[in-house]
């Protein structure tokens, strides 16, 4: 059917929308409206310092040709990483059927998409020539390169959460499974080639090995349930859509999930750096021990162990701190450690040099510090994941997808034949 | 930017012939000079040959490095930033030198200010002083190591780094995308980003950037810069399919190693004299 816009009403359209806007930002409440008003800040100046960085701006990284993967990388796999973490706690219900894991799914998915998208930011902030990368990577493939199988994946994964979520929210039941068991089946393979991307490289002791690609996944598992942990209990505690399961299933659910993550990463942590130490391979005992007693001590024990392994632990066992807010602290506390973790892996992986480091005396470890710019872009994007789930929250109806939700009489007399499936 | 000015100069000084040389590096250099074809004014004053018709297949370059002969001079790091318009950033270097220096301690300082460029210090910088008083103290010359298993080149998303029939990798700044995989994969610290704001004749800023052998000047019958004014003859290029190339007897000696073997990364690079603390 044609629409016939007349241009006097054309001219009318900026004021509505401005209209709109204000009455929509007067009507929030005041909490809100600072929470989004800094989250817009942090994003307005991580929005600078990408244009400052954008080619042929690299020259404000504080990276080096001895140093040359800084905490852009550090934060792209961070979210990567985070992406498929939540896609598989997701998958649990989604996929597997488990009914306590089954709420919230859109949640997940709007949090994976937006992390994905976040990573793939940063990633090409990070690149000298994002756009060429795209055309090399379907024109020039590589096939026996990691970094070519993780774009691959990353990538299609990109494709099935957009299906996932845009099924979700137009009720497309048959369409949506499909592409719930193909993200979540890509979800595996995503973080697997990204610790591929580093396992491979035997220049690099403290990266390379068979135990890089599993402790990746395990990783994601983490923070993909550190976040949700998070995210349940701002439901729970915000009474937005559907909160009343938020403490009944979903904040249970997340703390069982996370004491399961929380352990076998210790345990898988504790092997690496047994090894590492004791290790004969040249390089990989230097970086094992500089992360253990050297440089990078410091926020190891305190970060990455302490406050993002142990403590949370601690928080979800004791039974006075098995409440909500227990199980928001130690969510935030091992998501925090594990960015920490993200940071020191790719600190840690080039710490010793493999020559006097192309001609700057750097001995005995390379030395990097992130410049403004580049810690500007990383809190920015943590910024923007946070701004554009909360509007995603506030304008999106998070209320059950029909596919997966406890059925309501309408969902079960229009759903019934699909509920065995499930 | 300052760093223009010096560039030309340099560039300037080689063209016109490094003819100071052996008055500066004293008698074995003076030596060396007289009796080496390698000379850096002949390098620099000779027009490139017509182009030939060049068969990657026919041959199979390879590089002896001499750490006995080595004296740290860097005009093989100066005549490889003029030939190959090498950024003047300290830390971009296609060649570089290092002195290894053991300490009475055991310890061993390894180091090469600006590449090697200028030369180096007579005692070593660092702080607490160790390997100032050297017990022992040698230099090793650095390059690209054209390895037949490269992994640059396996990792490299979007083949932009491939190997040649002749046994040389050269990046295509063409298709690389600057991800600097390449870069921590190299177990040689061999690569760099050309930076940006370099006003190169032929630079990329932004890509991967390498020692090549001197491709242009190899392929077209003439050796890299770095060996053809190496005042000492510490720099051996050759052709492993000419049975008359210097290298053929050279890769015969019993003391001749490679760099990091355990890699698995079969360097065509070789050493001489090498210590087996040197990685």
């Amino acid at each position: 059917m044609a629409v016939h816009v007349t241009t006097q009403e054309l001219a009318g359209v900026p004021r509505a929308v401005y209209g709109a806007v204000r009455v929509e930002v007067v009507s929030q409440p005041r909490a809100l409206k600072i929470w989004l008003a800094f989250l817009t800040g942090l994003c307005l100046l991580g929005a600078a310092a990408a244009l400052i960085a954008l080619p042929p701006g690299w020259e404000v990284f504080g990276t080096s040709p001895s140093f040359e993967w800084g905490i852009l990388i550090t934060g792209y796999v961070f979210f990567a990483v985070t992406t498929s973490g939540l896609c598989l706690a997701s998958s649990l219900g989604t996929v597997f059927g488990i009914e306590r894991f089954m709420p919230f799914e859109k949640r997940h998915a709007i949090l994976a998409l937006l992390c994905l998208v976040t990573a793939f930011g940063i990633i090409a902030l990070d690149l000298h020539f994002p756009v060429r990368m795209v055309f090399g990577a379907v024109f020039s493939p590589s096939p026996f390169s990691p970094m070519w199988w993780m774009g691959v994946f990353y990538g299609v994964y990109l494709v099935f959460l957009l299906v996932e979520v845009a099924s979700m929210f137009t009720n497309h039941y048959t369409i949506h499974r499909i592409s719930c068991v193909c993200s979540s089946i890509t979800a595996v393979f995503a973080p697997l080639t990204l610790g591929a991307v580093f396992a491979v490289l035997a220049a690099r002791p403290f990266w390379h090995g068979a135990l890089t690609p599993p402790y990746m996944i395990l990783s994601a598992f983490l923070s993909g349930t550190a976040l949700l942990g998070i995210v349940f209990w701002g439901v729970h505690r915000f009474r937005l859509t559907d909160y009343e399961r938020a403490a009944t299933i979903a904040l249970p659910a997340a703390r069982f999930l996370l004491l399961i993550a929380l352990g076998a990463t210790l345990v898988l942590l504790t092997m690496k750096l047994v090894t590492g130490l004791q290790s004969a391979i040249p390089g990989l005992a230097d970086a094992t021990a500089a992360l253990v007693s050297g440089p990078l001590a410091l926020p190891f024990w305190v970060i990455r162990v302490g406050l993002g392994l142990v403590v949370p632990l601690v928080l979800l066992m004791l039974p006075r701190t098995r409440t909500p807010d227990g199980i928001l602290a130690a969510s935030i506390l091992a998501f925090v450690g594990l960015a920490a973790d993200r940071a020191l892996f790719v600190h840690a992986g080039q710490l010793v040099p493999t020559t006097a480091a192309s001609g700057v005396v750097s001995f005995p470890f390379a030395e990097y510090a992130p410049t403004l710019v580049e810690l500007s872009i990383i809190v920015a994007a943590g910024a923007f994941v946070a701004l554009a789930y909360t509007l995603a929250e506030r304008f999106l109806d998070m209320s059950p997808h029909l596919g997966h939700s406890q059925p309501t009489e309408v969902e079960v007399t229009v759903f019934v034949p699909a509920e065995g499936v499930l | 930017m300052n760093g223009t000015s010096p560039v030309l100069s340099r560039r300037t000084l080689l063209k016109a012939g490094l003819l100071t040389v052996p008055v500066l590096a004293g008698g074995r250099m003076l030596s060396a000079c007289l009796s080496s074809p390698a000379d850096a004014s002949a390098m620099a004053a000779e027009p490139l040959p017509e182009p030939l018709a060049y068969d990657p297949s026919a041959h199979a370059w390879v590089f002896v490095c001499d750490a006995t002969k080595c004296i740290g001079c860097g005009f093989c790091v100066e005549a490889c930033k003029a030939e190959n318009d090498v950024p003047i950033e300290p830390e971009c270097n296609r060649t570089w030198v290092e002195r290894h220096t053991i300490a009475e301690d055991g310890s061993v300082v390894v180091e090469s200010p600006h590449g090697g460029i200028d030369g180096f210090p007579p005692a070593s910088p660092r702080e607490d002083g160790v390997g100032a008083r050297a017990g022992e103290a040698y230099f090793v010359p650095r390059l690209c190591m054209q390895c037949d298993a490269p992994p640059c080149v396996s990792v490299c998303p979007v083949s932009a780094t491939y190997k040649t029939e002749d046994g040389v990798v050269l990046v295509d700044a063409s298709k690389c995308i600057g991800c600097g995989y390449c870069i921590v994969a190299c177990p040689y610290g061999a690569r760099y980003i050309v930076p940006a704001g370099e006003d190169l004749p032929g630079g990329y800023p932004g890509v991967a950037d390498k020692c090549t052998f001197c491709y242009h000047r190899t392929t077209n019958g003439l050796g890299p810069a770095c060996a053809q004014v190496c005042p000492v003859g510490a720099r051996t290029f050759g052709d492993l399919n000419d049975p008359s190339s210097p290298v053929v007897e050279l890769l015969q000696d019993p003391r001749i190693r490679i760099m990091k073997p355990e890699q698995g990364t079969e360097p065509r690079v070789y050493y001489l004299g090498l210590e087996s603390e040197v990685s």
